[in-house]
């Protein structure tokens, strides 16, 4: 099967004015331009089967965004070679947007002023749905994002959550083969995500729709995407499978120990000290290989031991430790 | 091409339905722009009566320049004005990013979606002045002049919303373009009044790099039979064509800028 996204070696470089400080600057800069070329994106590479789902992940201003506006044909690559469907994105931008449905998290596609339903209808004229086909997708989005409630009360009166899933419905009414969006669950009650979440995973195993998600709630990745492609500075740093990356950062378990009492200052040759709140201290076990009984057996008796847990590293942590040892980590991945 | 076509009325009917939520609004809004308009046109009335004419035109005159002059750019600039100059923010915001992940040329969605029928007032307000000052003119009016006269109305509109477009266009290169809009309305004010009245220096720039004399003077002049400076005899086929080659242009400029559009971050 070939690639339902592949990129190689895209880069994009703006080009950005270099302000000179102060109010002197301001006026020299008036009369001289001194450009800069900024690399937001720079020689990734990677492709995507059908039916994947894909988080592009990376702290803020690491191109994230500016790869998805290039796979979406907002932008054109300045570098490197990207195909979308067998095509070139930008090139042949209409075409391609029959194609795909994309949800800007934070960008309403819906007419504000309007009822849910003639966004809806609009929508069903702009990508020529037939009717048949529209009616039956509407009754699906309608029944699963249950929005039977509000299909025909105007948006503004919409909480978050179900304007969230009304933006979701729009992208999916023409039956994209691929859907793109960016920060889907951001500002989100608890509720809400998880029934965002559940839906965007049943269309990805349902329906086989590709999904390419931008997000930075951990637990949207746990649950809806299997693979990451982490960026930043522009470049590629992981991409693999999300347990590929937690076993092999994995090691990190943390060890909580409660004390009767503040034992003082605790070495441990087995685990590191991580934080030291007094009577309870956190250990983070570095090494796979050592075991609790290890711990206890160096830590000998006498200090007053209460409880003991130990915590399996939780996403957050997996890529707290990516990003703080990235260099490392990614000659090793 | 008939996709599109079918698509246009149901994105002005949605336009449509958005204002129709706020009637008290837009009701209001008529009325508040046709008495503004109004005023503008009473002073100058009042001008005329104490001067008689100006520049050789006479209240009647003036009238149909005037009623001429808001005709065509209502009709262009419901079609761009407000579409074009929120261009700066749809960029900044990033909502024109949304229109580009659709399989519609941005310009027609952005035109049609956004079709201002606020505009009702200066429309109304402009009929009403051109058939009074018609009816006071005495023009001869053969087939031939009456078609002129349309097409020359359909030319400035085309002038309007393609300048308007140009502006707008800018913004996806410089982010910003408001003040374009600022320098676009200093020479609109001017193309109130006749030509012949400027400095010959004002008088080629509005005929060539700021082409407003074509928004209403040298077709009501051309009308009127009265001369035109510089154009003479050209000066009908000039304001039919001005048009349509500034549309051309405006294409060619939207697509530049669509091709070199760089979103502004995020």
């Amino acid at each position: 099967m070939s690639p339902i996204i592949s990129a190689s070696g895209v880069g994009k470089t703006f080009r950005q004015l270099k302000r000179q400080s102060g109010f002197g600057g301001a006026i020299r800069s008036l009369f001289s331009r001194d450009y800069s070329e900024i690399r937001a994106v720079d020689g990734v590479s990677f492709a995507i089967e059908p039916g994947e789902a894909v988080d592009y992940l990376g702290p803020n201003g690491a191109g994230k965004s500016t790869m998805i506006k290039m796979i979406t044909g907002i932008l054109t690559p300045s570098a490197g070679s990207l195909s979308v469907l067998g095509r070139e994105p930008h090139a042949n931008r209409m075409v391609n947007a029959r194609e795909i449905g994309v949800v800007f998290g934070q960008r309403s596609q819906l007419w504000w002023d309007l009822p849910v339903r003639d966004s809806y209808d609009l929508n069903r004229h702009i990508y020529d749905i037939p009717e048949a086909r529209f009616a039956d997708n509407l009754a699906f989005l309608t029944a699963m994002l249950d929005m039977a409630p509000y299909l025909d009360r105007p948006v503004r009166q919409l909480s978050l959550g179900q304007r969230m899933r009304a933006e979701i419905a729009l992208a999916l009414l023409h039956d994209p083969k691929i859907l793109f969006l960016d920060e889907p669950t951001i500002g989100l009650d608890v509720v809400a995500k998880d029934a965002v979440r559940r839906f965007l995973s049943e269309v990805n195993k349902q329906r086989g729709t590709t999904i390419i998600l931008t997000t930075h709630d951990l637990v949207d990745i746990e649950e809806i995407c299997p693979r990451l492609i982490m960026v930043d500075d522009g470049k590629l740093l992981f991409d693999g499978e999300l347990k590929r990356l937690r076993a092999t950062l994995g090691s990190r378990r943390r060890l909580i120990l409660e004390f009767a009492t503040d034992p003082g200052p605790l070495a441990l040759a087995t685990a590191t000290l991580a934080a030291d709140e007094g009577a309870t201290k956190h250990f983070l076990l570095e090494n796979e290989t050592v075991s609790l009984l290890d711990v206890l057996g160096e830590l000998g008796r006498g200090h007053g031991l209460k409880d003991v847990k130990l915590e399996e590293p939780d996403i957050e942590e997996v890529i707290r430790t990516f990003y703080q040892n990235k260099p490392k980590l990614a000659a090793a991945l | 091409m008939s996709s599109v076509l079918r698509v246009i009325p149901h994105l002005i009917g949605i336009h449509i339905r958005t204002h129709m939520e706020y009637r008290g609004a837009l009701f209001i809004g008529w009325i508040a722009q046709a008495i503004g308009y109004a005023g503008i046109y009473a002073s100058i009335a009042l001008l005329l009566a104490r001067f008689e004419n100006l520049g050789g035109w006479t209240w009647p005159q003036m009238a149909l320049l005037l009623a001429f002059h808001l005709l065509a750019y209502a009709l262009g600039a419901s079609l761009s004005f407000v579409q074009f100059r929120d261009m700066e923010e749809k960029v900044r915001l990033g909502t024109f990013d949304a229109i580009l992940v659709k399989p519609i040329g941005p310009w027609t969605f952005l035109a049609f979606s956004g079709l201002n029928i606020e505009y009702g007032g200066h429309i109304a307000l402009a009929i009403g002045l051109m058939v009074w000052s018609v009816s006071n003119l005495g023009i001869d009016w053969s087939p031939g002049l009456v078609l002129y006269f349309l097409a020359a109305i359909v030319s400035a509109a085309m002038l309007t919303a393609a300048l308007m477009t140009m502006i707008g266009a800018t913004a996806l290169i410089w982010v910003r373009s408001r003040h374009l809009f600022s320098i676009f309305f200093g020479f609109w004010e001017l193309a109130r009044y006749p030509l012949n009245i400027f400095p010959l220096p004002l008088q080629i720039m509005m005929i060539t790099f700021a082409p407003l004399g074509f928004l209403a003077f040298i077709p009501t002049a051309v009308a009127l039979g009265k001369p035109v400076p510089i154009l003479g005899d050209w000066a009908g086929p000039a304001s039919l064509a001005i048009g349509p080659l500034f549309v051309l242009l405006a294409i060619v400029h939207w697509r530049y800028c669509l091709r070199n559009y760089q979103g502004a971050g995020g």
